[in-house]
């Protein structure tokens, strides 16, 4: 079930731009907006400003120019307020590892501000993400990369926020974890979350995204609709564009004062 | 929220591998410490009982005060010396009471034991100085940068927890989870002393309850520190190695340091040199006596001859005495001020080392600061006083007058009562002299504890989480 409540963005980006202290610029004045139930691929290289972007909407850095915005809240304006709507899981999620994984979901489903929920309400998110209910009880120290990711996702799904940021989610999982954690991000698009997902990963980008972004040296060079790629090689398309970036533009130089 | 960062806190920190370990250390190390202690103390007492009937021995069967040798007083062990020994095994624990004169402690313990000189006892003071600080820095380096390395901090900041209530439930979580899992071990260490059979006075359970609390203070000082240390660092490597150059600078060095820094800058005549300045004028003044003494003519009435004579003998040395003890009297201030300063001036370089503060307040709390040997002086003079008195009352003569007139062949021949010699009653250093002498090192630890707690807060705002 698709719910497109309405054309208005629930992440929006808006002439976003981030140039660091020492001149080097990370991002160009990138443009985007994902409504509700809609899951959006950026891809690109590495220092090509995916990470740099969910940073900013996390309001983990001031962007120089332009707003990210969170159903309209410009997060370095009421970072508080803008957080407040968003979950995030990143790449290589390391929780606490002295803790069980209830634990953890205890803890961060309090900071996210929900109280109220109980050790049962966690078993029902753990085993809805795919993790057993013999590890639920388990410290994390024990956990494999792919268990703990799913309680990354677990701890975003707690948070029960309209907006999802996720940071490299599938890197490092094996195909099967990499295939369940695709389909789990499907049932949260299909229960109206706006996703924003930057990834290496071309093939799982292509297989769940409603847009796909290619980012290169800060700036958005490539975003269509998934349909528009329908029945195209996107993996020739990114490999056209980074082709054309080696040749015209060089990664993101620091720019002289 | 905060109460769920402060949770969290504790529980991330007494479930780590870590704490189990450095804890199970550091109590068997604080325990230990009371035993130790606890023993030392009741040896001490034994030598202490001992020798205070072993100085009333020598009267056994004497049946004039004239023949008593010398009389002997001691420092009675407080239980607290043997937990923070301050300068109590440096100083001399026995003065020689003569019923006039400069008076001098000897025997000091480590005179007694050099060994304990190099290797120094395992006291709780010890403890809280290097267990203390560094079960802070073990446990508190990587407080931060060590969540950012794991990820958790950005994950955490990506919830709508500002970032003063995040570090506010961090330092205030490990404060508590440490400062009471410590407690809990010094708590089982004060058991062990009445269990030991350490009797305490309400004054020195006040005053250890106080020693505690400077150590738990300055716990914090080095664990705040360490909080502020990982959170303007950004890898945990990074904040150990600091911290470690911190502990080694501050805990090591500086308060050696702080003491040759002050002697260059102060010049303290040496005790050698006061002597020999003594030496020479009491020489000066027995020549003078000399003179009068050839001068000395007897009465006619031979019978009375050696009375009259040891009557003038006592006036002579009564005038020498008063005349030693008004120059003696300004060398020692002379010393005794310059010393002060070149103390002062040691402690106030040392102190920016938060190890200082908690010696000179312990010391002081448990009466074994620098001020106790100079406190055993005045109380044995006390003594003296009331010995000399004694004596004289005795034998009609004053003590130590250089000359002992023993009647042969009178017809009192009873032996002396022992019970009649005046007893040493040792006072310990006030309560409230101690505290007050404290207070300005335990607020040195307060501060140390609110800037670095002020410290961490800020660089924690400003902290890049990425």
């Amino acid at each position: 079930m698709k719910t497109s409540h309405n054309n208005r963005p629930v992440l929006e980006a808006v002439d976003l731009t981030k140039r660091y202290e020492d001149g080097v610029l990370a991002l160009d004045h990138v443009n985007f907006a994902i409504p509700a139930g809609e899951l959006f691929a950026m891809l690109g290289g590495n220092g090509a400003g995916k990470t740099t972007t969910v940073n900013l909407f996390l309001n983990l850095l001031e962007p120089t120019e332009g707003e990210a915005r969170v159903n309209g809240v410009a997060a370095h304006l009421e970072p508080l307020k803008a957080k407040s709507q968003m979950a995030f899981v990143s790449e290589n999620v390391m929780l606490y590892p002295n803790f069980t994984a209830i634990q953890n979901l205890d803890f961060f489903a309090k900071l996210s501000g929900h109280d109220e929920y109980g050790t049962r309400y966690y078993r029902d998110v753990l085993l809805r993400v795919g993790l057993a209910e013999e590890s639920h009880n388990k410290r994390l120290k024990g956990f494999s990369k792919g268990m703990r990711q799913k309680c990354g996702i677990a701890i975003a799904i707690l948070k029960n926020a309209p907006a999802i940021l996720l940071d490299e989610p599938t890197a490092g999982l094996d195909p099967k974890a990499g295939h369940d954690f695709i389909q789990l991000l499907d049932s949260l698009r299909r229960e109206g979350k706006a996703i924003l997902m930057s990834t290496h990963d071309i093939f799982r980008a292509r297989e769940v995204a409603d847009t796909i972004a290619i980012m290169d040296c800060g700036r958005i060079i490539m975003q269509k609709r998934a349909a528009e790629l329908q029945g195209q090689d996107l993996v020739q398309i990114y490999m056209r564009y980074m082709a054309g970036r080696t040749e015209s533009s060089p990664i993101a130089a620091p720019v002289e004062s | 929220m905060f109460r769920a960062i402060l949770e969290k806190e504790i529980r991330d920190l007494l479930g780590s591998t870590k704490f189990v370990l450095t804890f199970a250390v550091s109590a068997v190390l604080i325990i230990g410490a009371f035993a130790i202690g606890a023993t030392r103390h009741n040896l001490n007492l034994r030598q202490y009982e001992a020798s205070v009937a072993e100085n009333l021995r020598q009267l056994d069967g004497l049946t004039d005060w004239n023949q008593m040798e010398q009389n002997r007083v001691f420092l009675p062990p407080q239980p607290l010396a043997a937990l923070v020994s301050g300068v109590s095994n440096d100083i001399g624990r026995t003065i020689t009471v003569t019923g006039r004169g400069e008076l001098t402690a000897t025997d000091s313990r480590y005179g007694e034991d050099p060994i304990y000189a190099v290797f120094r006892f395992l006291d709780l003071k010890f403890i809280f100085h290097i267990v203390f600080s560094l079960f802070a820095i073990l446990l508190g380096f990587d407080a931060v940068c060590g969540e950012k390395e794991r990820g958790t901090l950005r994950l955490a900041l990506a919830n709508a927890v500002p970032r003063h209530t995040f570090i506010a439930g961090k330092l205030v979580g490990s404060v508590a989870a440490l400062a009471v899992s410590l407690l809990i071990a010094v708590g089982a260490g004060c058991l062990l002393l009445p269990v030991m059979g350490v009797s305490l006075s309400g004054g020195d359970w006040i005053r250890l309850v106080l020693i505690v609390l400077t150590g738990l203070l300055y716990f914090g000082a080095f664990l705040t520190m360490s909080v502020f240390v990982s959170a303007v660092t950004h890898r945990s490597s990074s904040s150990f190695m600091a911290m470690l150059v911190i502990w080694i600078v501050g805990v090591l060095i500086v308060p050696r340091v702080s003491v040759l820094l002050a002697g260059r800058a102060i010049d303290v005549p040496s005790v050698d040199h006061m002597s020999a300045q003594k030496a020479s004028y009491r020489e000066q003044l027995w020549k003078e006596s000399r003179e009068l003494m050839a001068n000395f003519q007897p009465k006619a009435n031979t019978a009375c001859a050696a009375t009259d004579f040891g009557r003038f003998m006592d006036s002579l040395m009564d005038v020498r005495e008063a005349r030693t003890q008004i120059y003696t009297a300004r060398l020692n201030e002379e010393r005794y001020n310059r010393q002060q300063e070149q103390q002062k001036l040691a402690f106030n370089i040392a102190r920016v080392s938060p190890s200082t503060s908690l010696t000179l307040a312990t010391s002081a709390l448990a009466g074994t600061f620098l001020t106790l040997k100079e406190h055993f002086v005045d109380e044995a003079s006390g003594y003296q006083d009331a010995y000399g008195q004694f004596i004289k009352e005795k034998t009609g003569l004053n003590p130590a007058a250089g000359i002992k007139v023993i009647k042969i062949g009178e017809s009192n021949q009873e032996p002396i009562d022992p019970d009649e010699l005046p007893r040493f009653g040792y006072r310990p250093i006030p309560l409230d002299q101690s505290v007050a002498s404290a207070a300005g090192d335990v607020g040195i630890l307060a501060i140390f504890n609110l800037l670095f707690f002020a410290g961490g807060f800020l660089a924690f705002s400003r902290y890049d989480v990425r």
